[in-house]
């Protein structure tokens, strides 16, 4: 009988199983010595293991093939009548082979357009976390900046109220919060128009979603509407 | 449970399954690994071309969990009463999938030539009759499960999709009218599968108790890459038909209730189910103290606090703590939950619903049991039989 590929006889034979493999462990190096890399050890011993696993397989195909041819042989007719050189057996088995080869292609290719939507995904969101907090930062900048103005502003004024002022102080004051108004005019219009712009940006987006999802729905133009060509040939 | 009685019965009979010998024979085979599925499977498909339907495209996940079933079955043979109620879900479970009693011959057919093809030499008639028997339990048992469950529920319901709101960027929640009406227990969910991912289940929480309209509502969390969550997220719109499995999981307040406060933690759209609890709640006479803890990474991702802030307003037994834990300039709590949760209190005469991603629900669970909480006070999802 053949050696049976099985566990009890990779134990009788001491040879090395997979599942050896995939256990397998290391005394820890000592203190102050570098020892491998615990990464690159296990990451080995997974090709190790996957590639024992290729073996094992292999010879299964092997031995499923002798047998085969075993059986032709034995079945073989003294007078040499016609043989058949693919039985009924054998084509199934090929069949199966054949198919499972085609559906780890097709499960390959799901794996990678997955992994594919996943990055782009990823990307979209980190990107999208990158531009919110942009944002959220320039206005946090811009709130701290027109309470320090603010508070400058006050302390200012309240300083101008304690000590009798010249002239010329009082101008140049009085410039200063010309200037700080018109400041805080202009920053308030651009915290304005930016949150806008990322408001409509918003709404866009719906849009073209909303549009998207009922593209398939739409129905043709409708007869009857004007022709923009036709009204532009009339003017001329 | 006459299902055990009768395993037993048929275990004692003529010595027909000799479990050591299963359990070797299995091992034998076992080494070939992603082989021995694919094997099956192809096999399978080109004898009953029909059943090829019932599987998604991609046939990876499914290969596994072909082999962890197989070696579920193997390891418990012998302790009859879980591997009974684990067959039983998965007969009551398979139902969704179309499956009927016929394909339950061409798969104990296709599982024999496998094991007969890997096993080689080591394929003896005792072996094959071992496996038989074993085949022909496991059968018998999925099936009477699945027709008992015949009497009691539909395989599926059909879900039309009423509502779809966006409640932050990557959280949309569907409002979803079942049909037939769907009874299930507050904590529970079913396995969904959208018209444009054919064949892919993935479980959902419902995230309100049973209502007079029978409307589900679910919270379905975008992610990357995630086969199902984009088609639920970006296509389905109000009129989407999906599928909708049988309600499952045991993340249920006890009946009656226990009577201790309650701890809450939910960690993004982990919120569903025990929002579902909370509206649950509301309806008792005297509910007991709750404290329910929601985090997310960003402020962002606390998609449903303005609903949970207006129930802590008008329930004086329910406080509610919002947490972030990759901001820390946000106003609430900061911090990863089971430090936020540790912070709060000494937990220990609560029961605990813990929800979320998976390492989230651990950690949590484990800080819990390590500050005393009595393990069966802790409740986490837990599908059991079936595989999300």
């Amino acid at each position: 009988m053949e050696p049976a590929l099985t566990r009890a006889w990779f134990e009788e034979q001491n040879r090395m199983t997979p599942e050896e493999l995939r256990t397998v462990t290391f005394p820890l190096s000592r203190l102050g010595r570098r020892g491998y890399e615990e990464e690159s050890v296990e990451e080995f011993l997974r090709e190790v293991q996957d590639e024992f696993v290729r073996l094992v397989n292999d010879r299964t195909t092997l031995w499923q093939e002798v047998q085969r041819l075993r059986r032709r042989v034995l079945a073989e007719k003294p007078d040499g009548g016609p043989q058949v050189l693919f039985g009924e057996a054998d084509a199934h088995v090929h069949a199966v082979r054949i198919l499972s080869t085609a559906q780890v292609t097709a499960d390959r290719y799901v794996a990678d357009a997955k992994a594919y939507s996943s990055q782009l995904t990823e990307e979209a969101r980190l990107r999208r976390d990158e531009i919110m907090q942009e944002a959220q930062q320039y206005s946090d900048m811009l709130l701290e900046d027109a309470h320090a103005r603010a508070s400058e502003a006050a302390v200012s004024a309240l300083n101008g109220a304690a000590h009798p002022q010249s002239h010329h102080e009082r101008q140049a004051a009085q410039a200063e919060l010309a200037y700080l108004r018109t400041y805080s005019d202009v920053y308030r219009a651009h915290l304005r128009a930016y949150t806008e712009g990322i408001l409509r940006g918003i709404e866009d987006w719906e849009r073209k979603e909303a549009a998207s999802l009922s593209e398939a729905a739409q129905a043709v133009p409708i007869a009857g509407a004007p022709a923009i060509d036709g009204n532009a040939y009339m003017h001329h | 449970m006459p299902r055990s009685a009768n395993w037993r019965r048929r275990r004692r009979g003529a010595g027909s399954l000799d479990v050591a010998r299963l359990r070797e024979s299995f091992a034998h085979v076992a080494v070939h690994g992603d082989e021995l599925p694919l094997f099956f499977y192809s096999d399978l498909f080109i004898k009953h071309p029909e059943v090829r339907d019932m599987f998604p495209v991609s046939m990876a996940a499914q290969r596994g969990h072909l082999v962890d079933a197989l070696v579920k079955i193997v390891s418990q043979v012998d302790s009859v009463d879980d591997l009974t109620a684990f067959l039983q879900g998965l007969g009551r479970d398979h139902r969704k999938f179309g499956a009927v009693a016929a394909h339950y011959d061409a798969v104990g057919a296709s599982l024999l030539a496998t094991l007969e093809y890997f096993s080689g030499p080591a394929w003896t008639p005792e072996v094959a009759a071992d496996w038989k028997a074993a085949y022909e339990l496991i059968g018998s048992v999925m099936t009477a499960a699945a027709s008992a469950d015949e009497q009691l529920a539909p395989p599926w319901w059909r879900g039309t999709v009423v509502a779809h709101e966006r409640a932050s960027f990557d959280v949309s929640v569907l409002s979803v009218q079942p049909e037939p009406r769907m009874d299930y227990l507050p904590g529970q969910s079913v396995a969904i599968e959208s018209p444009s991912r054919p064949r892919i289940w993935r479980y959902y929480s419902m995230a309100n108790a049973p209502r007079r309209d029978g409307l589900l509502e679910f919270h379905i969390r975008l992610i990357d890459g995630g086969a199902l969550s984009m088609a639920l997220t970006s296509s389905t719109v109000a009129g989407t038909e999906l599928k909708l499995g049988p309600p499952v999981g045991a993340l249920t307040l006890s009946n009656p209730v226990s009577g201790r406060d309650l701890l809450l933690v939910a960690g993004s759209t982990g919120l569903a189910p025990l929002k579902a609890i909370l509206d649950q709640l509301t309806a008792l006479p005297q509910p007991p103290k709750v404290h329910l803890f929601f985090g997310a990474r960003t402020a962002d991702g606390l998609y449903d606090l303005d609903s949970l802030e207006k129930m802590a307003a008008q329930y004086s037994w329910l406080t509610v703590t919002p947490a972030v834990s990759a901001d820390p300039k946000f106003a609430g709590e900061t911090g990863s939950l089971p430090d936020v949760v540790a912070r709060h209190g000494e937990w220990s005469g609560h029961d605990a619903y813990i929800a979320g991603p998976t390492e989230m629900v651990q950690e949590v669970a484990a800080r819990l049991a390590s500050v005393g909480m009595a393990q069966d006070h802790i409740h986490i999802e837990d599908f059991g039989w079936s595989q999300p």
